[in-house]
């Protein structure tokens, strides 16, 4: 194991000894700070609860952050290919990029309702944005001159995106993919937490209407668990598809 | 030396050939917001959609103009909220990304808690943070303060360890202390890449704000949104929407304004 690992290793021993320590030690009230120990025994205790839960809020993410990432790249070959349309959808991009996604969740949730179909639509909206801001970024990146290059030699449209943008952008594209990840489960707990039947966002929000912070720490943790992997998934993809980074 | 040359050189031919330009830029944006405002009217109208979807632009103006003090309040208490946890997450995220350049173990331990800290989703955070600190200002503030720390720490730390060796070997060689090496050549030479964390941090304080407000308090935008929601009053809703698009433009525009004008050799990307 690199040396890197073994000291991030041992920080996160140290946090939690730390926590543990600071917790008893001090025999803080759970309302204040619960310990680690508290905390998994209870994610053991509601372990149902939370995978039922989770199931749901991952769905969400992937859902959303599927048509998100989807959208956001055609959206951006779109403006590529035909260059006229960037002065128009540019700026209606902006100005719905220039709120801040979480104000529009009550919108949202009014619109679609408090199902899935809210969080998944929200989801889309953010995972969009960042995926089509990184992909155009990463279509614009191109020299022009390998262009002209490609062209001389008779290449079409299709093939200049193909052979030479889409290969220059994939890292940036992936770099927005991998943030959009983190991203898509928060969002979604976010709305969750506003109005839902079920997901973690809703557990969080019920755990602090019944004042239960062991429960609301409970959800936090495999809300962070569930976005680390998900993170190294998409990270491990990212690997394997752009090998010549 | 030369860059407090190249400063006053350009402060001096600045005068008023940059006042063209932004006289330019100021037409433009007025146009395009002209476009937009009568696209929304129009498009409200041609295709009759309901005002609980899309309420007309000028219901929504009305709106905020039939009760201009709450706006006016919402507006600045969340901003001044934003501005709090803006200023404390960039100092703090300099700072570290200082200290985790001079102490690489620290850097190893404490970097991996870090990135898991930010994949707690932020209001989950945000009902414990506001138990903590009560329910008052600073808690709002905090919670913009940890969506904005984490960004800046990073850029700070890339820009700092991409700073060209052979420029810090020279000054060194010129005699010059760790603190002078670091407020004349890293800090200068990182600053670019620290105004992309600055920008991107300006955006997430926002956020960071307009979410912890959801948490019963009396004033803000978010307050407006939520209770918008509950009473079902979209016109309201936009109207909020609109009040956060501006305070998330203005905040945007000013980082921006100062990087260009720090940052003035013009490193940006």
């Amino acid at each position: 194991m690199s040396r890197e690992a073994l000291r991030g290793l041992l920080g996160g021993a140290l946090l939690v000894l730390l926590w543990e320590g600071v917790a008893c030690g001090f025999a803080l009230p759970s309302y204040t700070l619960p310990a680690v120990s508290e905390i998994l025994a209870s994610i053991w205790v509601q372990r149902a609860n939370l995978i039922t839960g989770g199931a749901t809020t991952l769905l969400e993410a992937l859902a959303g952050y599927a048509f998100g990432t989807a959208i956001g790249i055609t959206l951006a070959t779109v403006i590529i290919v035909l260059p006229w349309s960037r002065s128009a959808i540019l700026p209606v991009v902006m100005a719905v990029n220039s709120v801040p996604v979480a104000a529009y969740s009550p919108l949202v949730l009014l619109w679609f309702g408090i199902g899935v179909s809210s969080k998944i639509a929200l989801v889309t909206l953010a995972v969009g944005f960042t995926v089509f801001l990184s992909a155009l970024a990463g279509f614009d990146r191109v020299d022009r001159r390998s262009v002209d290059l490609l062209r001389s030699f008779g290449a079409g449209q299709a093939s200049v995106l193909w052979r030479l943008r889409l290969p220059a952008a994939l890292p940036l594209i992936a770099a927005g993919m991998r943030v959009a990840t983190v991203r898509s489960l928060i969002v979604a707990i976010v709305t969750e937490m506003l109005g839902a039947q079920s997901g973690l966002g809703w557990i969080i929000y019920q755990a602090v209407v019944g004042i239960d912070f062991v429960g609301v720490w409970s959800a936090i943790f495999v809300a962070s668990a569930l976005s680390l992997a998900f993170f190294g998934v998409i990270g491990w993809i990212e690997r394997k598809v752009i090998f010549w980074r | 030396m030369s860059a407090a040359l190249a400063l006053t050189a350009r402060r001096g031919a600045a005068g008023w050939r940059w006042a063209a330009p932004a006289l330019l830029w100021l037409g433009r944006l007025i146009l395009g917001l002209a476009i937009a405002a009568a696209v929304w009217e129009g498009a409200v109208l041609a295709f009759a959609i309901r005002p609980e979807y899309l309420p007309r632009l000028s219901a929504i103006l009305a709106t905020i103009a039939a009760t201009p003090e709450a706006y006016v309040a919402g507006f600045l208490r969340t901003l001044l909220e934003t501005l709090i946890g803006f200023a404390a997450g960039v100092v703090v995220g300099v700072l570290n990304g200082i200290l985790f350049l001079r102490a690489p173990v620290l850097r190893d331990m404490l970097f991996p808690i870090f990135v898991v800290s930010q994949t707690i989703p932020v209001i989950a955070f945000g009902a414990l943070v506001v138990l903590w600190f009560g329910n008052t200002l600073l808690a709002k503030a905090v919670i913009a303060f940890y969506l904005t720390f984490f960004p800046v720490t990073v850029n700070t730390l890339l820009g700092l360890q991409s700073v060209d060796p052979r420029q810090i070997a020279l000054l060194r060689s010129f005699g010059a202390s760790g603190r002078q090496l670091l407020l004349r050549l890293m800090l200068p030479a990182a600053l670019p890449q620290i105004f992309v964390a600055l920008r991107l941090g300006a955006s997430l304080s926002l956020v960071g704000a307009i979410v912890g407000e959801w948490f019963g308090d009396t004033t803000g935008l978010g307050v407006i949104l939520l209770q918008a929601m509950y009473t079902e009053q979209v016109t309201v809703m936009w109207a909020a929407i609109l009040c956060a698009a501006l305070l998330g433009t203005g905040f945007y525009a000013a980082v921006s304004l100062a990087e260009r004008w720090l940052v003035f050799w013009g490193a940006e990307q």
